[in-house]
């Protein structure tokens, strides 16, 4: 199984980049970069309104579990989820191995610019993913950060 | 697997508490949403896809921030995965990027061919994903001690936990919180011990 690289600064900033053009020509609200795992890689748009971390969980969960249905019913081309609201709707469109790309946007705005725009930003984006991946793994991190005095009571019970 | 954002100074770590139906996972998963004490803001909503007799359809999912630690913001995200048989595709789905599992067994000696049961469909199902257990941080909670008819602690451990290598395991009644933050506790220190030892996570 391949593996999801390390992100650096670098990285995150031209995620961010890439997600903040595609908002500017789709007029979607939010977009995500989430990995199939349901972790949060970036965000961009209106993200108060929004659980962003809830949502990257479950549309993970829903992207597999439709990519599940349709290899069920032999379906071999199948890259997208599409959500229609009457407020907002969403389009999860597959970027790489591990990510995914969520857009959050107002039922009023087009889904056809919105599929027409990702599509592009979904290839920047693995386009950066693949650079990162490039490097050497661990690169620029030091994990010595994180040690722990006594780790054993990272969560506390209240009272 | 975990992941490290360095420009957000971040450490995401995913646990999935397993084990067969009925045997307290989605419990443990609400006695910490309740119990834990957390900076304002740093404990997550507590999301069920369960069905209306409150059985687990999908998942639940439980996502809190731990204190910083040197800098880092360190975010668990708490899965359950459905403990009935027939959602075993579910379960494949839930395992995906795991970093360490919590595997829940129901105490009571009539239930024990079940936790057998469960227990090698974890294996198999991370076999699915090119996982080994023996890789990946877990520990055991033997859960419903308070019931009359649970077995000795003795006989569970030979049962689940009977390998080359022990894991800890805890005795739990997570209806009464007892236990849940022992086990929680446990599988964090052994996944931040793994990746300081390691030098980098283990991504999949």
């Amino acid at each position: 199984m391949s593996t999801l690289p390390q992100l650096i600064e670098e990285d995150i900033q031209r995620l961010d980049e890439e997600l903040h053009d595609f908002l500017g020509k789709s007029d979607a609200t939010t977009a995500l970069i989430i990995d199939q795992g349901g972790f949060l890689i970036a965000s961009v748009g209106d993200c108060r309104q929004f659980d962003t971390t809830t949502i990257a969980a479950l549309a993970s969960g829903a992207y597999l579990a439709n990519q599940t249905i349709a290899n069920l019913v032999h379906e071999a081309n199948f890259n997208s989820v599409y959500q229609q609201g009457e407020k907002f709707s969403m389009f999860v469109l597959c970027i790489d191995e591990q990510c995914m790309l969520v857009v959050i946007f107002k039922a009023t705005v087009s889904v056809g610019a919105v599929k027409y725009f990702a599509l592009p930003a979904a290839r920047s984006i693995a386009n950066q993913m693949g650079i990162a991946a490039q490097r050497e793994p661990g690169a620029g991190l030091d994990l010595s950060v994180l040690n722990l005095a006594d780790p054993s009571e990272v969560f506390k019970r209240k009272g | 697997m975990a992941i490290i954002n360095q420009a957000t100074k971040e450490l995401q770590v995913k646990i999935v508490y397993y084990g067969p139906a009925m045997c307290g996972k989605t419990t443990n998963l609400v006695q910490v949403h309740d119990h834990v004490q957390t900076a304002a803001g740093n404990k997550g909503k507590l999301v069920s896809l369960a069905t209306s007799s409150d059985r687990t359809l999908f998942f639940d999912f439980l996502p809190i921030e731990a204190m910083s630690i040197k800098g880092f913001k360190t975010k668990f995200q708490l899965y359950t995965v459905p403990g009935q048989v027939i959602y075993n595709t579910t379960r494949q789905l839930v395992l995906r990027g795991v970093d360490g599992i919590v595997f829940v067994a129901d105490s009571q000696y009539e239930k024990m061919s079940e936790n057998v049961e469960s227990f090698n469909n974890l294996e198999e199902n991370l076999k699915t994903l090119k996982l080994n257990l023996a890789d990946i941080p877990y520990v055991l909670q033997y859960n419903k001690r308070d019931l009359p008819n649970s077995a000795p602690v003795e006989y569970m451990e030979f049962l689940l936990n009977n390998r080359d290598l022990q894991v800890p395991s805890f005795s739990g009644t997570a209806h009464r919180c007892e236990g849940v933050f022992e086990t929680l506790n446990m599988i964090t220190r052994m996944l931040l011990n793994r990746f300081i030892s390691q030098g980098s996570p283990q991504y999949a």
